[in-house]
Order: C-alpha cells, then sequence, then structure tokens
C-alpha cells in the first residue's frame, strides 16, 4: 500500500510536468492577441508591443521557463493578462475556496440520492421502486443542468419563493446549485451501487448472513452494501475532482463564484497566465484526489493493503 | 459502517464551517447588476463599459460633465480659461479638492498622471487621448525609442540605478517637450499642438482623470534589464486605493461584488445621493433578469436576454394600466454597421468586386434596413443611414447634408448594372461581368454568440432576391473574428462603433487612410483631404460643416461601411422609485445622482428639512 502511495507522488510531478507543456502549447496556439481588448478601442502599436514585452510575450521559450520558475520557487500563477487589476493566485484563492464548498455538498448530495436510490434498486429488481430509481438516474445524467438549474430557480426563488437568485455566502445559498451539479453524479453513483449490490446479494455470505436470521436491513446496509460500495468509492475520486473545479454551467445559472467560470473564459479572453493557473490547479486536485481514494481503498478494505 | 460514516461527517462539518466563515455583505443603499466584472479601477486603462461608469464614481476629473445636455461643469478645476486661438487652457484648480486620503489635489499631481499616458510602458487604450496635447506624440514615440535603446545596451549596464535614470531622462524630456506644466500648485497650463474644440469634453473623459502619485510610486517597480516601469496591480485593492471621487471602495471580490461608500472628502459630497453602493457581477442574462425580479438590485445596467421584446412589451401593457415600466431603451453614442472590404485585391488573391464603390452602394441600396430593425431585432432600435447618431452632438447634424443609403432596389440593380455587373430581368443565376464570369459569393464575418447571424441572413436574402448576389455566413468565435478583421481575411464584416467625446472625428477617424481602426482597408483622398481641411479651421461651424461633408461623403457616396441602426441600451429599473438616470445618447450613467428616490443627497436632506440641520 505504501509502495504504491510512494510511487503516485514520485508520478506526481512528472504529470503536471506534461500538463503543463501539453497546456502552454494549446494556450499559445490559440488565435488572437492576449493583450488586446476585443471590443475595445486599439492601442497604438507600441502600447502592444510595451505589453507582450513586459509578460515575455514575444519570447514563448522564455515564457515557458519563467512562468515554471515563478510556479515552483514562489507559488507564483502570474497576473491575469484580461483583469489586469488581478493576479491569478488572487483569483484562484477566491474561486477555488467556493469551488470546493459547492462540490463537497453537491458529492454528499449525490451520495445520499445515489446510494438510496442504488439499494433500493437492488433490494428489489425490477419493482416499480427499481424502475423509478432508474428514471431518476436516466433523467439525472441526460438532462442538462441549465434546464434543471433553471427549473429550479423558477420554482424555488421565483415562484415559491424560497431562497435568493444570485446570491452566494449564506449557507442555504448551497443548495440549490449543490442539487443540480450532484444530479449526474448521482445518476452514477445510482447505477453503480445497484451493480454492485445485485451482485453481493447473490453472494453465499448473504445468504449465510439471512439464514443467521438477520434482519434485512441489517443485511443489506452492514454486510451487502459494504462490498457493493467499492466501485462507488474508485469513481469518487475523479468524481470529487470534477465536482470541485466546478461547473461552467451551474456557475452561470447560480451566479455562484467558482473556478469552473475560468476554464471557459480564461480561454476564450486568451488569458495564458489563468489557464495555466486553473489547468495546474485541477491537474494537481486530480492527482490529489486519486491518492486519496487510494489510501482510503485500503482502509475501507483491508485486503487491499495486504495484498 | 461507521468507518463509512466518519467522512461524511467530516465533509458536512467543514461545509458549516466554510458557510459560516464567508459572512454576507451589510446592505447597501442601493444594489445594480453588472453583467461584466471592472477590468481595471485604474482610470487610465479604462476601457469598458462598466470600468468607465465606476471610474466615474470612484475619480474626479479636471473638469465633469453633467449627464441632462453632456456640458462641461467644473470638477477638480473651478475654472479655466481658453486663449483666444485656441491653443493654450490654463486651469485653476480648486482648494478643497482633495484625495480620499485627506491630502490636497496638486496641479503636479494632474502632471504626473498624463505622463503615464503618454509613455507607453504605463500608457494603454486611450493614449491617443493625449495626443493633442503640444509634444506628446512625438515623447510617446521617443520614449519607445528610449526604452529599445535601453534594452540593447549590453546586459551589464542595464542596471537598477541605469533604469532609474533612464526614468528620470524622461521626465526631463517630458518637462521640456510635452505642454503640460504646473507654474504653481493650484495652476495647470496645458499647450495643445493644434486647436481641439473638443479638449475640455476629453478632460471630462475617464482616463485622462489623475492618479494618487505617491500609492504609485509606492507600488511602482522598474524592471532594469528593459527600463520598463510596472505599476502593478496592488494599488487598486481595497484598503490601498486612494481615490479622488464621489465614493471609495469599501470591498471588491473577484467577479462577485463590490461595495462603494460615500468619499467624505469628495469636494461635491453633498450632491452625492446615496451613501453606499453594491455592484453585484451577473454574467448570465437570464439569472440577472431573474435576481431584478426577485428584488435583489434596484437597477440592471444592461439586458441581454433573447427576450428582450418580449419584456418591452410585457412592460408597456403594465404601463397602460398605470403601474411603472421595469425595462427602459435608450438610444445610444454608437452604430451597428457591416464592413465592407475595400481594399483592391482579396486574401485569397482575387479581385475585390467591393472595391467599387457603385458596388457597395448598390448592395446598400438594396439592404431593407427597417425590416431587419423590425423583424430581425424587433426592440425598437433606430434606423441608422448614417454613422453619428443625429442629435447626439451639439451644432453637428448630419441629416441635414445626407440621406445615407435609403432602401432602393430599383436604383440598386442600375448601379450594379453600371459597375459592370449585368443580370438578364428574371434570371435565376448571380450576376456576370463582361468576361462572363459571375459575382463571387460574398462571406459574410461575423462574431459567434449574438443577433449578427440572424441579421446576415436576412441582409445575403435581400440581396440575393434583389440582385441575385449569394452570400455565405461565416461565424467565427469573437479572437478569431477580430483577427481576420484585422487581417482583412474577409468581404463583409459586422462591425461597431461607439463614440468618446462629443465631436463628429470620434466616429469619423475610423475612416482615415491607416487609422488603426480602418478595418475596411478604406482610403479616400476627398475624405481624409475634408477631415485635413476641418483640423484646420479655426472657425467651429465652418469646421463641423466640413465634418457633415465628410459623413455625407461616406454614407451616401463611398460607403466603406453599411450603417444598420443606432445601437440601443436597456436597463432594468422601477420607473415609479429610482432616479438619477440620464437618457441622454452619450448613455454615461452617474452612480452618485443614481438611486432610490427616498435616498436622498445631504443637499436635499437640507432643502427639505433646512431646520433640523446643524446650527
Amino acid at each position: 500500500m505504501m509502495r504504491l502511495l510512494l510511487n503516485r507522488l514520485i508520478q506526481a510531478p512528472i504529470v503536471l510536468l506534461a500538463v503543463y507543456t501539453i497546456t502552454f502549447a494549446l494556450a499559445w496556439a490559440l488565435p488572437g492577441s492576449a493583450v488586446m481588448n476585443d471590443e475595445g478601442k486599439r492601442p497604438p502599436p507600441e502600447v502592444i508591443a510595451a505589453m507582450e514585452a513586459r509578460y515575455s510575450l514575444h519570447d514563448p521559450a522564455a515564457f515557458y521557463v519563467q512562468y515554471l520558475r515563478g510556479v515552483i520557487t514562489r507559488l507564483d500563477f502570474g497576473p491575469s493578462l484580461r483583469y489586469t487589476d488581478w493576479t491569478v493566485n488572487d483569483i484562484l484563492a477566491g474561486s477555488l475556496p467556493v469551488s470546493v464548498i459547492l462540490g463537497l455538498a453537491a458529492m454528499l448530495i449525490a451520495l445520499v440520492i445515489g446510494v438510496a436510490a442504488g439499494v433500493i434498486g437492488a433490494w428489489k429488481p425490477g419493482s416499480a421502486l427499481d424502475w423509478a430509481a432508474t428514471l431518476l438516474a436516466l433523467v439525472g445524467i441526460s438532462t442538462p443542468a441549465f434546464v434543471i438549474g433553471a427549473g429550479l430557480l423558477l420554482l424555488f426563488p421565483v415562484t415559491l419563493g424560497i431562497g435568493r437568485v444570485a446570491s452566494w455566502g449564506r449557507p442555504q445559498d448551497i443548495l440549490l446549485p449543490a442539487l443540480t451539479l450532484s444530479l449526474p453524479f448521482a445518476a452514477s453513483i445510482a447505477r453503480l451501487t445497484r451493480m454492485g449490490m445485485l451482485e453481493a446479494l447473490q453472494a453465499d455470505y448473504i445468504r449465510t448472513a439471512r439464514a443467521k436470521g438477520l434482519p434485512e436491513s441489517a443485511v443489506i446496509l452492514r454486510h451487502a452494501l459494504k462490498n457493493a460500495f467499492l466501485p462507488v468509492l474508485s469513481y469518487l475520486g475523479p468524481a470529487s475532482a470534477a465536482a470541485m473545479t466546478g461547473s461552467f454551467v451551474v456557475e452561470k445559472v447560480f451566479n455562484v463564484p467558482g473556478l469552473g467560470q475560468h476554464f471557459v473564459s480564461a480561454v476564450l479572453n486568451k488569458d495564458l497566465f489563468l489557464i495555466m493557473g486553473v489547468v495546474l490547479v485541477y491537474a494537481a486536485m486530480l492527482i490529489g484526489f486519486n491518492l486519496a481514494v487510494d489510501a482510503l481503498y485500503g482502509w475501507v478494505d483491508p485486503r487491499i493493503g495486504r495484498g | 459502517m461507521l468507518r463509512l460514516l466518519l467522512p461524511f461527517a467530516l465533509v458536512l462539518g467543514l461545509l458549516v464551517a466554510a458557510a459560516l466563515s464567508d459572512r454576507p455583505q451589510p446592505p447597501a443603499d442601493w444594489t445594480y447588476i453588472d453583467s461584466q466584472p471592472a477590468f481595471t479601477l485604474d482610470p487610465l486603462r479604462t476601457s469598458y463599459e462598466q470600468d468607465i461608469r465606476l471610474n466615474n464614481a470612484l475619480w474626479d476629473g479636471l473638469v465633469r460633465w453633467d449627464t441632462a445636455d453632456f456640458s462641461i461643469t467644473p470638477g477638480i478645476a473651478e475654472s479655466w480659461e481658453k486663449s483666444p486661438d485656441n491653443l493654450r487652457f490654463v486651469f485653476r484648480l480648486r482648494a478643497d479638492a482633495r484625495w480620499s486620503n485627506g491630502e490636497t489635489i496638486d496641479a503636479h499631481d494632474i502632471v504626473y498622471s498624463w505622463r503615464r499616458g503618454v509613455m507607453p510602458d504605463t500608457a494603454a487604450d486611450y493614449s491617443k487621448l493625449f495626443f493633442s496635447i503640444r509634444g506628446a506624440e512625438a515623447f510617446f514615440r521617443w520614449r519607445a525609442e528610449q526604452l529599445r535603446g535601453y534594452a540593447a545596451r549590453p546586459a551589464a549596464e542595464r542596471t537598477r540605478d541605469a533604469a532609474a535614470a533612464l526614468r528620470r531622462e524622461a521626465w526631463e524630456r517630458f518637462e521640456s517637450a510635452v505642454g503640460v506644466s504646473a507654474p504653481d500648485a493650484r495652476t495647470l497650463v496645458v499647450d495643445l499642438e493644434r486647436p481641439t474644440p473638443y479638449f475640455l469634453d476629453i478632460c471630462a473623459f475617464v482616463p485622462t482623470f489623475p492618479v494618487h502619485p505617491p500609492s504609485l510610486e509606492r507600488a511602482l517597480k522598474i524592471d532594469p534589464a528593459t527600463g520598463r516601469v510596472d505599476e502593478g496591480s496592488a494599488w487598486t485593492r481595497p484598503g490601498a486605493l486612494v481615490c479622488s471621487g464621489a465614493y471609495t471602495l469599501a470591498s471588491w471580490r473577484f467577479k462577485r461584488d463590490m461595495r462603494l461608500e460615500r468619499n467624505p472628502a469628495y469636494w461635491d459630497t453633498d450632491h452625492v445621493r446615496a451613501d453606499s453602493i453594491r455592484v453585484l457581477i451577473i454574467e448570465d442574462p437570464n439569472t440577472s433578469v431573474l435576481a431584478f425580479r426577485t428584488g435583489a438590485a434596484d437597477f440592471a445596467t444592461d439586458v441581454l436576454t433573447d427576450y428582450i421584446g418580449d419584456m418591452l412589451r410585457e412592460s408597456a401593457s403594465a404601463a397602460s394600466e398605470g403601474k411603472p415600466r421595469t425595462i427602459h431603451g435608450f438610444t445610444r453614442f454608437g452604430t451597428y454597421f457591416w464592413s465592407f472590404n475595400c481594399t483592391p485585391t482579396l486574401t485569397s488573391g482575387l479581385p475585390n468586386p467591393l472595391a467599387d464603390r457603385r458596388v457597395r452602394r448598390a448592395l446598400a441600396l438594396a439592404t431593407n434596413k427597417r425590416e431587419i430593425v423590425e423583424r430581425v431585432r424587433g426592440v425598437g432600435e433606430v434606423v441608422a443611414d448614417t454613422l453619428i447618431p443625429p442629435g447626439s452632438i451639439p451644432g453637428f447634424d448630419p441629416a441635414r447634408s445626407t440621406v445615407g443609403a435609403r432602401h432602393d432596389p430599383e436604383a440598386a440593380r442600375a448601379l450594379l448594372q453600371e459597375a459592370g455587373w449585368t443580370r438578364e430581368a428574371g434570371a435565376s443565376g448571380p450576376p456576370v461581368d463582361a468576361s462572363g464570369a459571375p459575382f463571387p459569393i460574398i462571406d459574410m464575418l461575423c462574431s459567434t454568440g449574438s443577433y449578427h447571424v440572424p441579421v446576415a441572413l436576412a441582409m445575403g436574402a435581400m440581396w440575393e432576391r434583389e440582385l441575385g448576389i449569394r452570400t455565405r455566413v461565416v461565424a467565427k468565435e469573437t479572437k478569431t473574428y477580430r483577427q481576420d478583421l484585422r487581417r482583412r481575411d474577409y468581404m463583409v464584416a459586422r462591425g461597431g462603433w461607439f463614440g468618446d467625446y462629443s465631436d463628429p472625428t470620434t466616429f469619423l477617424n475610423i475612416h482615415k487612410t491607416g487609422d488603426g481602426n480602418n478595418d475596411r482597408g478604406f482610403s479616400s483622398p476627398r475624405f481624409d483631404d475634408l477631415l485635413g481641411r476641418a483640423a484646420a479651421e479655426p472657425e467651429p461651424a465652418a469646421r463641423l460643416c466640413l465634418l457633415e461633408e465628410a459623413e455625407r461623403v461616406t454614407t451616401e457616396d463611398e460607403l466603406p461601411i453599411l450603417p444598420l441602426w443606432h445601437y440601443r441600451q436597456f436597463f432594468l429599473y422601477d420607473g415609479g422609485r429610482f432616479t438619477g438616470v440620464t437618457t441622454h445618447p452619450r448613455m454615461i450613467q452617474m452612480l452618485q445622482q443614481m438611486g432610490p428616490k427616498d435616498v436622498l443627497s445631504p443637499a436635499e436632506r437640507r432643502a427639505a428639512a433646512p431646520w433640523s440641520g446643524p446650527r
């Protein structure tokens, strides 16, 4: 187990460097100028030249090395080329916690809904309840977030007067966006749980447990679910990273000041430093969460550590 | 099972802790929604509308606009004099003009700020505004050259001291060569390169507003390798920002919100309505309408939904029942148009049929603008026959001398024939030239994500119906579209322009040969000559006549562009209880006079209850 984790830790910087290099190449290839306004007035060429020189935009090799040096030595992700009053560190510091909170809340909701729906479905396969759970999963996966989000906004704050539109900062503000963000994850978890449960419920030890006379709830929750949960756990790592780096659509609809919007807007603006910053942070989170899941695995199922 | 529950409990605890640590802001006197976050609070770098709005509230200029008619009123300068030859302005600064930290605003602060504006290393989009000052443009080029020379020196000679000396040299040069000086702390003398009738208007425009020199000097670094001055971004942060306007910056969270609070040091704070303003950033157009409707804000600066037409009808029917309107549309100081590529050869190497002004005019005459405005847009824009919106500049009336190119398919066909493109009546194919080659398919370039594609399709259908000319819409992502536009890699492209100051040249300059914003490659000796003569004309009325003629030449004869409509801006506010919004086409809203009607400025409060004030 320790060996696996150590291996992963050694790989991490290499993976990050590869991610940085590929992102750098792609970002550099984006059309247009990074320092010129798209809709604003055009400055004289001397001003553009001065700005490009300030950020080493005329020299890709120098940019590549300087930026990498800044990130490694000072954890400095550079200035935002578009929002010139802000540094990428400021932007990440403001939006990453928001996305982490929203992502955690969404994963929490997804687990509750998903595991419950999966267990109910597997308990009486083919029943009306199973069909309902499957339908819910299907709707969750296939309905785009901007439909669900807009629907929730229209239903709760606008029609019923519960909650607020475009508000963030109060605990109850998290609920609607987290619910919207959670649905696709909940659907996947439900399907994984149902599959795992169906398999587990066929196993010999479940028959033994039932023969012992254990109540059905104990059989399902204590014995079957524990084993059925393992595939869900391995899904949780990348899913948490995806949820926590935010969703462009959910953030737009609910006006959540998270990280996800920057993935899209930074690229559209050719804001090189911001693109690099958000991608590196996302990559680091993805690596971190996979690592955490590996560690959790050994903890939940001690067989893995010994194997 | 407990093992499984433990992480959940941890996550839940973390969530509660995080939610409790992020307390919402205290309520403000009023709140407005902006669809875009501010890019910068540095007045010099201001270029976008939301920045202009904020910086007009945070900073003060030498002079200001009265937004009723955009005439000039005193600001930091309490009075000014103009020399008879219009080449020298002497500003007298008011004694009570102070920075938000209490220090007096000195004439030298303005010299410092304007020098920033003409140093390429600190200058920005609007540095050209300063070029009407004597020697400013030459200094700008000299400084660029000086920096190039410095960067070419051997590395050992480029030290911190050498870089600092370079800046001192530039300052000395500025003092001797540029026509801005402060003979004493309260007098500013400005000498102009040429008579500039709109110079005061420029002084009322945010990019010329002075900044607090000590704040910048503390923040800036001089790069020893290049000699460039880098001011960083820390000085515009809440707490660090020393400003001069009606408000100070109390908080600013990126792409989230901002809070402005009354600046007690502002000389005219008596006429500032609200004590505090909250700015809420909502980028999604639907969410911002919903937020306004559920009472999250008193004002929204922009309505960008696809259903503006429905909202207008809904509001109008509510108004007929005596309820106040909530959506308000006003014509702006800007025009939506399509550009014609005027260069003789296309980037593909093929000859450009649009280089012939008769072809351009034929296309314009075949376009039924009214139908596009009414059927495609449907939000009440004014059809544009000229680039400059009528009635927006005092003394200038393009409608007096031109009707532009009004819809006339018959004349369009005749003109195309005259240009050498013939087409049998009732024929289905495109017109052909003398050698029998068909008129090429016109690529209509636009950016994605707005109403440009439907407009292009409507225009293309009209051209095909009336002239047999086929089109193809090429919609590209904004950056790519801009790049194609600059390279003139297009035949017809969507465009638009907003004016900055109260003078026709703020629009007409885009047609000058070689101008940085002349995306059309348009070059007309007649037009350039008219602009040149206008620049030399000392008599204001005669000058405006020359510019009216220049406008006529471009909209009637040469047509580098096809103006479609004058932009219209939509605001959301309750007409019954919100006040202070200007309806003048310049459309620059001053936050200091806006707010709910029951929020009164100190002056209004005194007038309402004169006996309750301090004795």
